[in-house]
């Protein structure tokens, strides 16, 4: 423990015996490695158990490259209009005061503690062919259950809270005064968006965007009660992973799983990058304010 | 007193936005959550009660609500102390560490519960390793509370790490400058100021596994009366075209996750309180 | 330009925060706007920017009606309280958004904006940062850099919330200076909010001293000094002492002093207060006649650099009473903790409790943490 240069941002006289220290900091490593780090490492050694040829197999199979597409496709989808609605919703609610602004904040965290299962369902309760506008869209040969819209949709419910959540608090912070003063120098609403707002939020938006990003790619439950498993039809990665796994392709499975990993590590980083940014930012700037 | 929706303000855009915000809202989340509802009255009262109680439907509840009670407990347990290494400790890797305790939120479910399968089933590295103890993980209740575990880890984790940095040292030294032992000011000083996040963790990790799907029933075994989860047997009515009854079940956990996002808000508002606004975000 | 206001009202839900303001400020003229928080200065400050709108009342800008100009339109320059300068943009480019952002036809060239913006630089004697970001400059940098940036626009009016009020002494009182001596320069109208009194009597033309939404005085710093016209004013501009006293056919009368106040003939043993300042009292070794004194004992001394304040005790009431007088007078007669002394205002200003400019009764509070 003395080996690090990083210093405790509490005075040795006010801590813990070494004893408790190291005690502590066994038992949180210990647990990590048992529910983190030994599952990570199992994703990759199954993964390449059989060899890499298998991998590489199992990765370029054209049902595998179907389901990457689709999965792509919906998170291409997903995350752009979860953009402009995580957008929208925070200037309404960071920039004005009105009636019912923390239900609405309620309202749009709902789909966190909404089972993904319930999410599918209700997409196929709507749409599906029993579902209330499921009549109606047979007789226009319209299909949204087991179809690639119905993935959309319940990826798009999965992940509308993301951007959101992270846009509300950061605009509440800044206020309004910036764009105050846009106007008063003559800017139009528009031009002050544009200008001032979304520069001042681009870092929280791409936090959004990466945490939105990795939930829409990872999406299973939500999207496995409306896809229907057609395969290279409406089949995602997750979904092509289940199938592998239950027809016993256990290497097959773990190396699209560790393509899925792999994304999730790239996402951990950059989530990490614009972490250190934005905290070394704003650490500048209140140095410079208690100046 | 004249009434009025909103304070005046300069800035433009407030009933695009707002309009915009609940139109999606409505036509993405609410319109659609409203079917479970309306399609579960399809049932009469009786029925209803019948679907939702019938002995395999407790006996998913049980194991839901239990294990993602106990997942939540143990992550409470044990997310303090990482989140009180990773603020406290210095030790090589931290920063490392520090990241990766988001992995289950990056990381797929299904990814989670095909590795979580493999590595606690009997000839996996750590189902192996517990075998000889008579312990069996992999297909069995205690699979599903490995599996929410998993998932919910870092809700606990992130919830009380931003407390505990904003927790100040002055405080601590006052408190010992009082002649509070360690322990005494970890108890007096230190915890009721991070029970409020605790709390919070707690609930989020709580409501989250509650709802987990992908990750369990890889590793459960799936049997009905044993390890099979509510949302399991949402996904089973379903495929039998019981659309009702697969409705009734929704309805109950959809209550009961509003419930609990209910509590979540009141805790975080408690917290702003206690804390004044600059705290919690 | 001159700005005119008529009947202005505002609430937020159950706050009033302006009740019926009428004012008017002449061009040319750099006024303060002076009050406790929550006075409803700003918001007066942020309505006639066009920042908010009220709830009814008018607004003249020359005589004519802006009221319902939108705030691009107003041509007004508006520093804020914590500068709102734009942290992703340089200095230059924050002082340049103003120019940038007019309709093409208007738009001055990239050379003209350019020189446009290193004269003002210049003229706010920061032309070395041009190219720093606003999180690199000091408070009273950021706060210089605001104000040029508001002058960009050429505005006919200028206001500025809180000028100072988040700088440090030092940097506040030399701001303060140079801010008097560009307005002396430039002469364009200027409003400013401010809840320090000292700020608004060193740098204003006019002072306009709110309490509640309401005006409660206009005039020079002289004359809300000198002749406040209310207790408020009274007890918000420098330290007071605050007699309860009673008035009855032209005199006041506190404990044994009787003072005349001609002001206050018709009313009959009613009961009142009486105001004067620690330094209109002189202390007095020994009675004098005619009822003129009152006997106090001094409690306290303490020395204020180029003052020194007596803190004295009132004989039959108890209540304490502050006098300030200049180092050489008191070194004159060097007073000591424990002397009995009579105290005899020179100025006293008696202001009745049924008096409709008195709202409540006010307790003393001479405490000194004005200046």
């Amino acid at each position: 423990m003395n080996s690090s240069l990083q210093p405790s941002p509490v005075s040795v006289t006010n801590s813990e015996p070494p004893l408790i220290r190291r005690l502590l900091l066994a038992v949180a490593l210990i647990f990590l490695t048992l529910f983190l780090f030994i599952p990570l490492a199992a994703v990759f050694y199954e993964a390449l158990r059989k060899g890499l040829g298998v991998y590489l197999a199992a990765i370029t199979d054209p049902y595998a490259l179907d389901a990457i597409r689709l999965t792509l496709l919906s998170a291409a989808i997903a995350v752009p209009l979860n953009i402009v609605f995580g957008v929208a919703a925070a200037w309404a609610i960071a920039k004005f005061e009105f009636y019912g602004k923390s239900v609405l904040i309620t309202l749009i965290d709902l789909p966190f503690a909404v089972s993904p299962v319930i999410a599918g369902l209700i997409y196929v309760l709507l749409f599906g062919a029993q579902g209330w506008l499921g009549p109606w869209l047979a007789a226009h040969d319209i299909k949204i259950i087991f179809a690639v819209p119905g993935i959309v949709l319940a990826t798009v419910f999965v992940t509308v809270p993301f951007i959101a959540r992270e846009l509300i608090p950061l605009m509440q912070a800044q206020g309004t005064e910036e764009e105050e003063a846009a106007m008063v120098l003559g800017a139009s609403g528009w031009l002050t968006f544009w200008r001032i707002t979304l520069p001042n939020i681009k870092w929280g938006l791409l936090y959004g965007v990466v945490l939105c990003t990795a939930r829409a790619m990872g999406e299973f439950g939500a999207v496995s009660v409306v896809s229907g498993h057609i395969r290279g039809l409406t089949n995602t990665l997750p979904l092509h992973i289940e199938i592998l796994y239950n027809e016993y392709q256990f290497a097959a499975a773990f190396a699209c799983a560790s393509l899925l990993t792999l994304l999730a590590l790239v996402m951990l980083a950059l989530k990490a990058l614009i972490e250190r940014y934005t905290l070394k930012q704003r650490w500048i700037v209140t140095l410079e304010e208690t100046k | 007193m004249m009434f009025r929706f909103r304070q005046p303000s300069v800035l433009p855009g407030f009933g695009l936005t707002l309009g915009f915000t609940l139109g999606y809202l409505g036509l993405i989340v609410l319109i659609p959550l409203a079917m479970a509802f309306t399609q579960a009255f399809h049932l009469s009262w009786d029925q209803f009660w019948h679907t939702v109680t019938a002995p395999r439907v407790l006996a998913s509840y049980r194991l839901t609500f239990g294990a993602a009670f106990l997942a939540a407990v143990i992550n409470t347990g044990f997310g303090f102390i990482i989140a009180w290494v990773l603020v406290r400790y210095p030790f090589p890797g931290k920063r490392l560490v520090d990241a990766l305790v988001d992995l289950p939120f990056a990381l797929p479910t299904a990814v989670a519960g095909i590795t979580l399968a493999a590595i606690y089933s009997s000839n996996g590295w750590i189902g192996h390793a517990l075998k000889p103890l008579g312990i069996k993980i992999a297909f069995t209740p205690l699979g599903v509370i490995v599996a929410l575990v998993f998932i919910s880890l870092p809700f606990v984790v992130r919830t009380v790490q931003p407390v505990l940095e904003d927790l100040e040292a002055e405080v601590e030294e006052a408190a010992a400058s009082l002649g509070a032992d360690r322990w005494q000011i970890f108890w007096r000083v230190i915890f009721p100021a991070v029970r409020p996040a605790l709390l919070t963790g707690f609930t989020l990790a709580f409501a989250r596994a509650i709802g987990e799907y992908g990750s369990v029933i890889f590793i459960a075994g799936n049997l009905p009366m044993i390890s099979e989860i509510t949302p399991l047997l949402i996904v089973s009515k379903l495929e039998q075209y019981d659309y009702s009854g697969a409705a009734a079940v929704s309805v109950v956990m959809l209550v009961i996750s509003f419930m609990l996002l209910l509590v979540i808000n009141l805790l975080q508002r408690w917290s702003r309180i206690r804390n004044g606004w600059e705290a919690v975000t | 330009m001159s700005i005119e206001i008529q009947g202005l009202h505002k609430r937020f839900g159950h706050f009033v925060a302006l009740d019926g303001i009428d004012l008017t400020i002449p061009a040319g003229q750099l006024v303060a706007l002076l009050g406790p928080s929550g006075c409803g200065k700003t918001t007066l400050l942020r309505i006639i920017a066009g920042l908010e709108m009220a709830d009814c009342g008018q607004i003249l800008f020359n005589g004519e009606d802006a009221s319902r100009r939108q705030v691009q339109d107003r041509q007004v320059g508006f520093v804020f309280q914590h500068y709102a300068l734009f942290q992703h943009m340089s200095v230059f480019e924050n002082v340049a958004f103003g120019l940038r952002v007019r309709p093409r036809a208007r738009r001055p060239s990239d050379a003209q904006i350019r020189d446009k913006v290193h004269a003002l630089l210049e003229l706010v004697q920061l032309s070395w940062v041009a190219n720093r970001y606003p999180s690199q400059l000091s408070g009273g940098q950021r706060q210089r850099i605001a104000l040029a940036r508001a002058l960009a626009v050429e505005p006919q009016v200028l206001l500025l919330d809180e000028p100072f009020g988040a700088l440090d002494t030092k940097v506040r009182k030399e701001l303060r200076r140079w801010l008097r001596r560009l307005h002396d320069d430039l002469h364009i109208t200027s409003v400013f909010v401010t809840h320090d009194q000292e700020e608004a009597l060193e740098v204003a033309d006019q002072i306009v001293v709110m309490n509640r939404g309401h005006i409660e005085q206009v005039g020079s710093p002289q004359e809300v000094y000198d002749a406040p016209a209310t207790p408020f004013v009274y007890q918000f501009l420098g330290n007071i002492n605050l007699f309860h006293s009673r008035v009855h056919a032209g005199w006041v009368k506190v404990g044994g002093l009787r003072v005349q106040v001609p002001e206050h003939d018709a009313a009959e043993h009613a009961p009142a207060m009486a105001y004067v300042r620690p330094h209109d009292i002189d202390v007095l070794r020994e009675p004098e006649d005619g009822d003129t004194t009152l006997a106090a004992t001094i409690s306290r001394v303490s020395s204020l650099g180029s003052l020194v304040r007596l803190e004295l005790i009132q004989a039959p009431s108890g209540e304490i009473a502050e006098v300030e007088m200049t180092r050489e007078r008191y070194a004159a007669d060097p007073l000591q903790v424990g002397d009995l002394v009579f105290v005899k205002p020179r100025q006293l200003r008696v202001f009745l409790y049924n008096d409709p400019k008195v709202e409540s009764p006010m307790h003393w509070s001479g405490d000194g943490d004005g200046i």
